[in-house]
């Protein structure tokens, strides 16, 4: 199981990179930090995964998709 | 941005089960997984998803910017007391100096529980303002 969802973190790693639009980055950024916090609920640190579900998945994604409707949409 | 009927009264029925949720982390930090940093987190979370859904002005009557820096500003001065009591017993800078009760129950492990709050309430109150300040922020 832990060797499965260190894959899928690396290829949803290097497609956040990858994207041009700058939502879907957001997006695949926010499904890297729920699949980490999975992970780290797997390795026995269920009160890192509570800190990372609760910051990378739910405040950090708000916080960059309020700031991208704000600003540029895609990447120059 | 256009209002919507579903998210609004979802949100409206999911805030106060989310901040019980957020409370119960705080409350329960030292026995099970959690804590004030958790907790505040989750505070937060639940009043960003009333001002997406019902704007930051109705979010601001509830909990005004003003009282809220002010309560971040109290809570790392009572943290900072709260560890110089540890001091004035003559021991370490946060040591303990409540009685310790019985191992399992809520009111165990000293005032570690009186911490955690005074964390919770610190960091929700700071991640609640970033959110106003950035949601009310005009953009380029």
């Amino acid at each position: 199981m832990t060797e499965v969802i260190l894959i899928l973190l690396v290829i949803f790693g290097t497609l956040s990179l990858q994207f041009k639009k700058l939502l879907n980055a957001v997006i695949c950024l926010a499904i890297f930090s729920l699949l980490s916090s999975l992970l780290f609920y797997y390795l026995h640190a269920p009160d890192v995964a509570i800190a990372e579900a609760a910051v990378g998945a739910g405040v950090a994604t708000v916080l960059f998709v309020v700031i991208i409707s704000k600003t540029r949409k895609e990447e120059k | 941005m256009k209002e919507s009927e579903i998210v609004d009264m979802i949100s409206r029925k999911l805030f106060p089960y989310i901040l019980l949720f957020g409370l119960y982390l705080i409350s329960y930090g030292h026995l099970s997984p959690g804590g004030g940093f958790q907790g505040g987190v989750v505070l937060a979370s639940g009043v960003i998803l009333i001002c997406l859904s019902r704007g930051v002005s109705s979010a601001e009557r509830v909990f005004p910017s003003r009282k809220l820096r002010i309560v971040e500003a109290e809570m790392f001065f009572l943290f900072l007391l709260m560890g110089a009591g540890g001091l004035l017993i003559g021991k370490y800078f946060l040591e303990n100096f409540l009685p310790l009760g019985e191992a399992g129950e809520v009111p165990s492990g000293g005032f570690i529980f009186f911490l955690n709050i005074v964390i919770g309430l610190k960091v929700g109150a700071g991640i609640i303002l970033i959110c106003f300040y950035i949601l009310k922020s005009k953009g380029e």
